[in-house]
């Protein structure tokens, strides 16, 4: 025969079969300081070019230094706050509908996922700022409309653990609870960390909507310019906020692949 | 883990002594599932006898792996009664029964976030031995299964290949001693190679340690191999027949079971005959250019040998020294008694 196949190993075959089914996640190295450095430069940039333009008035006091600083603070302090809060209330749903008893709750909970995703944010915001202002009011809307990405992804990163190893853990004497902290949970790691990261991002991303209702951060900025017709706030803002996505974002990934058990990880 | 100590599940022995198995009874143990119109089990009862490897064998879906599961209820019986060492395991609590039952599954399950440490010693850890005695023992079942500790302690289970997984997996459920070991087609997954040596290897651990096994497989070969005694069960985990493995190839206690024993059960019936129980002619001139046999090898493996070169006479070594000759007459004079053997047992 001409055609020389590739002769695998059953042995090895049959390892593959066996491992999670996980994508392993990678070690650090200097691919992952590549996000950081270009944001660096996109700020750095912009903060030269307001510095060789004239500013007006307005736009001065709207782009003054100290005040972009604290309110990127705030932005990150919200943004976290909201991701938290999503984590704390979607994880624990997510491990009800995987359990065999509480399962039945399951297409409650997705529905109000799903709900919370669909309904428009902005006019929510509007509706509730009608009678509701403050950080919690956005807090709750914008935690809404992230929750369902952790939630999936809590509900799919227990699923995906194999079905074998939870037999053995079983079979070994492990309690329900050992089995969920000990087992479960590690190896859904990488999962459940994509979703706390999408969390993440929609909350930086969505927080100046709440803008309206007095949620704070970089929003503030951000409308001022919008309202008094002034482009130099407006893009400056922007980009601010897209930069904290992003970064925030890398830091969540670097957050979960420290997380990730060193057996999971691809070498 | 929240766990409280468990009085009863700390064995004190060293890690050098090691506990042999004690018997398991069941009675009337049966499993009905609320959707199902017949029983998964129906009222099996067995005994099986301390320090014997009992292979569970019969087609798929006859509730073999169920009857496995109930002893240390993974699944829990409808009704009936399970005892190990007389003790009866439904009055237990079910996490504390399984840390004193070792457990070893076809899809292997270690641990893919645990090193090989972790993985191995997961039950005395749970049992809270101390450090000291956990290491060693650690390392005194890596070195049970062949596996070099200094090597393979600190990998994790993707580094290994299935075969050697698998070694893991026996060296984790051997790790806290216990008495009795569950074993769900625990050479499945293995390649034919591998597996044959998995088998020869646990065989001779078993010889040392003298668990009493819970075998579950649907490779009747298997079965002869590794079973002291075999339960060939039909649908409903009813047993067709339970005894040793010779017995059941010279005398199937019926259709089912001869069926199940497949084409060929003389020649299966000849690898459990060791080519020690014959009397070896010496070896004579005319022998010195025909192929030898090791004198450990099975009947099976003689005639194997035979046909393969197409010689009616083999030297047999032992430690490569010739020690005397075997033919083909005298493998058939021993066939000839073992029928006659099996049909006075009929006759009586």
């Amino acid at each position: 025969m001409a055609v020389q196949l590739e002769q695998r190993p059953l042995d090895e075959a049959a390892t593959s079969i066996i491992e999670t089914g996980l994508r392993p996640e990678r070690s650090f190295g200097w691919r992952d300081l590549v996000t950081p450095a270009v944001c660096a430069v996109l700020v750095a940039t912009e903060i030269w070019y307001l510095s060789t333009r004239d500013l007006d008035a307005v736009e001065a006091s709207q782009l003054e230094a100290s005040k972009l600083w604290d309110q990127t603070i705030q932005h990150i302090w919200i943004s976290l706050a909201i991701a938290g809060m999503v984590l704390g209330v979607a994880i624990p749903l997510g491990v009800l509908v995987t359990r065999r008893r509480t399962r039945w709750i399951a297409p409650f909970v997705l529905l109000v996922g799903n709900v919370g995703q669909a309904a428009p944010t902005v006019g929510l915001l509007a509706i509730v700022g009608g009678f509701w202002l403050g950080f919690w009011a956005v807090a709750l809307i914008l935690g809404a409309y992230a929750m369902l990405s952790v939630l999936r992804n809590t509900i799919v990163g227990l699923q995906q653990v194999d079905p074998g190893v939870l037999d053995a853990a079983r079979g070994m004497g492990m309690s329900p609870t050992a089995i969920l902290f000990r087992v479960e949970f590690p190896l859904a790691v990488p999962v459940i960390g994509a979703g706390a990261r999408t969390a993440l991002v929609l909350a930086v991303a969505t927080v100046p909507l709440g803008q309206n209702l007095g949620a704070g951060g970089l929003g503030a900025t951000l409308f001022a310019g919008i309202g008094q017709n002034r482009d130099v706030t407006i893009v400056a803002a922007s980009l601010f906020i897209a930069v904290l996505a992003v970064l925030m974002d890398w830091v969540g990934a670097m957050v979960q692949r420290l997380l990730t058990p060193k057996g999971i990880r691809a070498a | 883990m929240s766990d409280t100590k468990d009085v009863t599940t700390t064995p004190q022995a060293d890690s050098g002594s090691d506990a042999a198995g004690v018997p398991i009874v069941l009675e009337q143990v049966s499993k009905r599932y609320p959707s199902a119109k017949s029983a998964a089990v129906d009222e099996i009862s067995m005994e099986i006898p301390a320090g014997e490897i009992v292979i569970l064998v019969g087609p798929s879906g006859c509730g073999k792996t169920t009857t496995m599961r109930m002893i240390n209820r993974l699944i829990e019986p409808t009704s009936g009664k399970i005892r190990i060492d007389g003790e009866d395991v439904l009055s237990l609590d079910d996490v504390k029964l399984r840390r004193k039952i070792g457990y070893v599954i076809q899809q292997i399950g270690l641990f893919p976030h645990l090193s090989i440490t972790q993985n191995v010693s997961l039950v005395p850890r749970m049992l809270k031995w101390d450090k000291r005695r956990i290491n060693d023992r650690v390392d005194e079942m890596l070195m049970l299964v062949g596996l070099e500790p200094s090597e393979f302690r600190d990998r994790y289970p993707r580094q290994l290949s299935g075969g050697q997984q698998q070694r893991v997996g026996v060296a984790r459920a051997l790790a806290a001693d216990p008495p009795v070991m569950l074993m769900d087609e625990p050479f499945g997954a293995v390649d034919p190679i591998n597996r044959a040596r998995l088998q020869d290897e646990f065989l001779s651990v078993q010889e040392k340690l003298r668990k009493t096994i819970v075998f579950v497989t649907h490779d009747f070969d298997e079965a002869i191999k590794m079973g002291d005694r075999i339960a060939v069960l039909d649908q409903g985990a009813k047993i067709a027949q339970y005894a040793a493995p010779e017995e059941i190839l010279s005398g199937p206690a019926n259709d089912f079971v001869e069926g199940f024993v497949g084409q060929g059960a003389t020649l299966k019936r000849l690898q459990l005959e060791r080519l020690e129980t014959l009397d070896l002619r010496p070896v004579s001139a005319a022998d010195k250019t025909t192929s030898r046999v090791p004198i450990n090898a099975t009947l099976h493996g003689v005639l194997d040998e035979m046909i393969a070169t197409a010689q009616e006479s083999l030297v047999v070594v032992k430690d490569d020294k010739p020690i005397g000759s075997v033919s083909l007459d005298d493998v058939l004079a021993r066939v000839r008694e073992l029928r006659a053997e099996a049909e006075a047992k009929e006759g009586a």
